[in-house]
């Protein structure tokens, strides 16, 4: 396998390439500018094999992928925090409209006032879009999700984010391991899913209707969404047979004994995974998937960890509850017996996690405290 | 794995089913309607044509159709077309766009058409009665058309060996081919009508002798008895009556014509004698005297003006005073200046000219014979019509009465409720009141040669005429084209009014209610 | 469109659907579908049509519509294209049509991208003036004087209309063009026209509309042929922005304002004063437009 040498971004970037989509829509934003120069530079050597369009917005690029989408074409947008939140109308739709649109979120605050810092909840706060959101802790991560994403969406025909953290994943290089097309192919052939506008058939294609009718479909599609998390599983494990990897809904590393786990997702995942050596006792349980919300599986790792206390770290806030990562969780516990405590860190702004801090941060939470929650700013 | 998730198999936003099984007729509050408006040119016709009717079934080149609707008025369009003096052509509302239509060379191909393609015109199915028609002139044969086509055994008795009456021996064949009068009175034997010719009322049978064998009479036995100018010199040798010299003119027995030739009066006749003298060998110099001015002529104005082409001399307003003679043979006619005012003709005896002349032709009127009808059998009732009735009329004018003389025996005989004589007073459709502008890239177009394309002017005023805008402009397709006619399709009509308003020949009116 | 060859079976809409009687937009469509169709592909974004269409699984025409969302017309378009060109469709003619406020206001972004990019297809703009599947509130494209439900008596709607086919035309695309359903023919032309050309076409309809203009439903094709001779709504065409030519003939005898203006009620009320304004603006547009007419045939 050869490894190469790139950014998360660069990843992304490359895995849209290998796949072989119909097209790319896409418009800058720092800190998604990489992509789409990696695909603008993959289009000048003729090597992108699609129609690479530069639009004038990011609301329509996502309109540009529903309309090619709704033609049966595999398409691929990406971007940030306030190009996310000025798409929140076509992402609502896309979903509707049940289209297999994959589209790259790197996280980054939303202001005002600017920032450019890895804040979560520029995607998080799209989590009821009707998307399916799968966070990477890794550029290899990154490579290996935008492959699945496609399988995902296409089998599900709903949309999926592939979301990953600004600089701290989109701009820091990595070794990863880079099939070519053709063994990309052996995982996802051409896309093949049914056109929505099929020319000489008549179709009112997302015409209005009642109520009654959206109550259906919306069911219909929360409940096809909840096949998200078996289908992954299945999907990764013809993923290893061909690259030796496999991936899940929610990762969990926990040493025999742990009563502290430590619940994230992203990039901070990957701090913690570096830090657990040093934290005797403590487990982490890495949110990958985070919709649809795999309950079930949190729910089955706590009981079978007799995890006591969960520490979750949250780069994101919403303001006026506190950290939503931690409020998705309380709500999955709800009913256990046994219930462990909720402790959560507010790295809102997208503040950096130190080992130090996620030190302090546990020992204080293994006290009586039985939940509650700590600005970053207090353990610095 | 679990299966392949396609949200669209319900179909709720996969739509393809058509939306017209949503009934968008019940928002109507008002439906439009097509109707029948009064048309200058139906208004002009001395047959009450349907013009814009037929002239649309000729547009589509449907014959069978044109013919039909042609004969609800008028049998012999082939006849008319030849002699009718058109007026219905004088308000033609295309006039004011370009030209006016000639109405009359459609009429004459409609007509030309059925001669060429009715040689066996169905037999009457049924047999309600026998009639006897007296006089074969186009009264006469108007009359036996409609009782025959009404299911009567028809027989025409004529006085003279020629069938046609006037059309045989008053018309000239320069104006009506014998040909066509010939097919004409072929397809009238075909449809079972009997002919007795040289058998006149009076002489050789009377009233009572018809009414012995036939249920019901018409009496049309012209005007041919030719008025007197009562002037001096009017008895002498080289004086000719119009009607005499036309029906000799008719029967090829060349008469006698010395040049210069003078004609005096001013109708049909008169231009008719001037025409056919013009044609005798040996004549090279007629003049036309008329007591009045030109527009008061009664004769056709085309005729008028096909005459002086000819080479006719007019003269107007001058009354005959004396026929002068010289060694037995004519030399000249004197005529007083003369002119019409409120109280009548004003003849000036003090202003006199002379006109040399070798032949006068005197066409100044001609009376019905009442003679024949002998003594009146109070008991019996018969109709009468044409010329004999109205004096000295058109073609058309005598077909009509013969038409109206069918339908009041077939409702006397048949205890209906006789025709009505219905006077037009509806006032035709102006040019103002079309809505020329909908009529898309209607471009200025004179006469055409073709009768079809000169149908194809046709506005149709006041009459559908499948124009088709109705049906291009209704946003709702609630407009059907059945076989390039249109109907509405009420089960879609939201009741807009957008035909009724942009209907360029007003042929639409909206009703209340929604049926 | 010839006439007497047009029958329900060749026409590309159904009738029953839910168009107000009297409907510009959608007599305006009927045409549009018939021209292009049948090869033809919608993008429709919010606006009346979205409700003429029906209900699914109902549909109002016999080509595909893909509903879109309000701003997004623009760039659906050129997803709908690209993608069909990606399948292999290239053959396939696509429309996006908006009304005037998928046009001018809140769909002016994706639509001038999507005509900066010369994306290959043809954007109809079906103008009724106002907010009108909302209830006619004020829009960009209403017309200065007119009352709406958000200029309600004594206002009325402030500021000129938005020029946007000169905004079109400044973008340089191979085709723009103004029609009415008065004038079918010129209509199709247009539409016949901008179908063999590649790239962006841009085609905007006025399309009046009888209960938000306060018209009767029968007055529809008469107001947009008065709104023409007016000079109102001049009917023209401009290739890349630079040839414009008139495609009417009736450049000389424009008729007056005041009897557009007087069948509507949204105008009731105008007085002498807006009304002269009103006519001086109409008349600077058709002078402005003449010129560029006869600018256009010097370079030629």
């Amino acid at each position: 396998m050869p490894f190469e040498v790139v950014s998360g971004s660069q990843a992304a970037a490359i895995a849209v390439q290998r796949v072989g989509v119909d097209l790319v829509a896409a418009y800058p934003i720092t800190p998604q500018t990489a992509i789409v120069e990696t695909l603008a530079n993959y289009d000048a050597k003729g090597e992108l094999g699609c129609d690479f369009v530069s639009v004038e917005s990011e609301y329509s690029a996502l309109a540009c992928c529903n309309g090619a989408a709704a033609a049966g074409a595999r398409v691929f947008t990406a971007t940030a925090s306030h190009g996310l939140a000025y798409m929140h109308e076509m992402i609502h739709w896309c979903s509707g409209a049940r289209l297999p649109i994959v589209m790259v979120n790197v996280n980054r605050a939303i202001g005002a006032p600017w920032c450019l810092d890895p804040d979560q909840g520029d995607s998080l706060s799209q989590r009821d879009t009707g998307w399916m959101q799968i966070y990477c802790s890794g550029a290899q991560e990154v490579f290996d999700t935008v492959l699945q994403a496609y399988r995902l969406s296409e089998e599900l025909l709903l949309p999926c984010m592939v979301v990953f953290d600004g600089f701290y994943i989109s701009h820091t290089y990595e070794a990863v391991d880079i099939p070519d097309k053709e063994q990309v192919s052996k995982f996802i052939g051409p896309s093949n899913f049914k056109a929505q506008v099929v020319p000489g058939e008549p179709g009112n294609i997302q015409g209005i209707i009642p109520g009654e009718i959206q109550h259906q479909l919306v069911k219909k599609r929360s409940e096809t969404m909840m096949f998200a998390p078996s289908l992954f599983e299945e999907l990764n494990k013809s993923f290893e047979k061909i690259f030796g990897r496999c991936y899940r809904a929610v990762e969990v590393v926990a040493p025999i004994g742990a009563k502290t786990a430590i619940f994230t997702a992203g990039a901070t995942a990957e701090t913690v995974r570096w830090c657990l050596p040093k934290m005797e006792g403590t487990a982490m349980i890495q949110l990958r998937m985070f919709r649809p919300f795999p309950a079930e599986q949190i729910r089955s790792i706590i009981e079978k960890n007799n995890f006591e206390r969960i520490v979750v770290i949250d780069r994101n806030c919403s303001v006026g509850v506190g950290g939503i990562l931690a409020q998705e969780l309380k709500a999955a516990l709800y009913g256990m017996s046994k219930l462990p405590a909720v402790h959560d860190l507010i790295l809102a702004g997208g503040i950096d996690l130190t080992g130090e801090m996620l030190g302090q941060m546990v020992e204080e939470s293994d006290g009586n405290v039985k939940t509650g929650y700590k600005w970053g700013d207090e353990l610095l | 794995m679990p299966p392949v998730m396609i949200n669209q198999d319900k179909g709720y936003s996969f739509g393809n089913e058509p939306i017209s099984v949503n009934k968008t007729g019940e928002w109507r509050f008002l439906t439009p309607k097509k109707i029948k408006k009064l048309s200058p040119c139906s208004q002009g016709c001395l047959l009450d044509g349907e013009i814009p009717d037929w002239m649309e079934a000729v547009k589509k080149e449907e014959w069978a159709e044109a013919w039909n609707i042609m004969k609800r008025n008028n049998p012999f369009p082939a006849l008319t077309g030849y002699v009718c003096f058109h007026p219905c052509s004088e308000n033609c509302n295309r006039g004011q766009l370009d030209q006016e239509l000639d109405i009359q060379a459609v009429e004459k191909k409609i007509g030309l058409w059925r001669l060429n393609n009715y040689k066996h015109e169905t037999e009457p199915c049924s047999f309600k009665g026998r009639v006897a028609v007296v006089g074969s002139g186009p009264a006469g044969l108007s009359c036996a058309f409609y009782l025959t086509e009404a299911g009567y055994e028809v027989t025409v008795y004529e006085k003279s060996d020629l069938i046609g009456g006037m059309l045989a021996l008053g018309i000239p064949e320069y104006r009506l081919p014998r040909k066509v009068l010939e097919q004409e009175l072929q397809l009238l034997k075909n449809k079972g009508i009997i002919f007795i010719t040289n058998s006149a009322l009076g002489s050789d049978y009377s009233l009572a002798d018809l009414y012995s064998k036939y249920d019901q009479v018409f009496v049309a036995t012209g005007a041919w008895v030719a008025r007197k100018a009562l002037i001096p010199g009017e008895e002498n040798k080289g004086v000719w009556n119009a009607l005499e010299l036309l029906s000799a003119y008719n029967r090829s027995k060349i008469p006698d014509l010395k040049n210069p030739v003078v004609v005096v009066g001013g109708g049909n006749a008169a231009v008719d004698s001037a025409r056919s003298a013009l044609r005798l060998p040996g004549v090279n110099q007629v003049s036309l005297v008329y007591r009045r001015g030109r527009i008061e002529m009664p004769a056709d104005q085309s005729e008028v003006e096909a005459a002086e082409k000819e080479g006719v001399e007019l003269i107007f307003n001058a009354t005959p005073r004396k026929i002068e003679t010289d060694q037995n043979q004519l030399s000249e006619i004197i005529f007083d200046y003369s002119k019409t005012n409120l109280n009548g003709l004003i003849i000036d005896c003090n202003k006199s000219f002379k006109k040399e002349c070798k032949t006068v032709i005197m066409a100044v009127g001609q009376n019905a014979d009442l003679s024949v009808l002998g003594l009146l059998d109070e008991a019996k009732t018969f109709i009468a019509g044409g010329d004999m009735i109205s004096g000295p009329a058109t073609v058309a004018d005598a077909i009509r009465a013969g038409r109206i003389a069918a339908e009041t025996i077939k409702s006397f005989l048949e205890g209906l409720p006789g025709p009505l004589d219905d006077p037009k007073e509806e006032v035709p459709i102006l040019f103002e009141e079309l809505n020329l502008a909908a009529r898309l890239n209607m471009q200025p177009l004179k006469k055409q040669v073709d009768p079809v394309s000169e149908a194809g002017r046709c506005l149709g005023c006041g009459t559908c005429n499948s124009c088709g805008i109705c049906y291009l402009f209704c946003p709702d397709l609630a407009v059907d084209n059945v076989g390039g006619r249109y109907e509405f399709n009420l089960d879609y009509c939201k009741g807009c009014g957008i035909c009724v308003k942009e209907c360029p020949a007003r042929a639409l009116v909206m009703e209340g209610g929604s049926e | 469109m010839k006439i007497e060859e047009m029958n329900r079976e060749n026409e590309m809409i159904y009738s029953g659907h839910s168009a107000c009687p009297g409907c510009g937009a959608a007599l305006a469509v009927r045409f549009l579908t018939k021209t292009l169709g049948p090869n033809l592909a919608i993008a429709l974004t919010a606006s009346c049509w979205s409700i003429i269409a029906g209900v699914p699984p109902l549909t109002a025409l016999k080509c595909p519509i893909l509903h879109c969302p309000f701003p997004s017309a623009g760039s659906v378009g050129s997803g709908l294209r690209r993608g069909l060109n990606a399948k292999g469709m290239l053959d396939t003619t696509v429309v996006v049509l908006a009304g005037d406020g998928g046009t001018f206001d809140i769909g002016l972004q994706a639509l001038s991208g999507a005509a900066q990019r010369n994306e290959d297809y043809i954007f109809v703009c079906y103008d009724n003036e106002a907010y009108m599947n909302t209830g006619m509130q004020t829009s960009s494209a209403t017309p200065f004087g007119a009352r709406t439900n958000t200029a309600p008596y004594p206002l009325f709607k402030e500021g000129q209309k938005k020029d946007i086919v000169q905004i079109m035309a400044a973008h340089s695309i191979p085709y723009a063009a103004t029609a009415t359903v008065a004038f079918p023919e010129d209509m199709e032309n247009k539409f016949k026209f901008a179908k063999e050309l590649k790239g962006f076409r841009f085609i905007h309809i006025l399309s009046p509309c009888p209960p938000g203009w306060g018209t009767e439903s029968s007055d529809t094709i008469e107001l947009s042929r008065l709104a023409v001779s007016s000079g109102a709504f001049p009917l023209f065409e401009v290739k890349y922005g630079m040839e414009w030519r008139m495609t009417t003939p009736l450049e000389d005898k424009r008729t007056p304002l005041g009897d557009y203006l007087g069948i509507q009620r949204r105008f009731k009320d105008i007085d002498s004063e807006r009304l002269k304004i009103l006519q001086e603006e109409v008349n600077y547009e058709w002078e402005l437009l003449q010129d560029k007419v006869r600018r256009s045939e010097i370079l030629k």
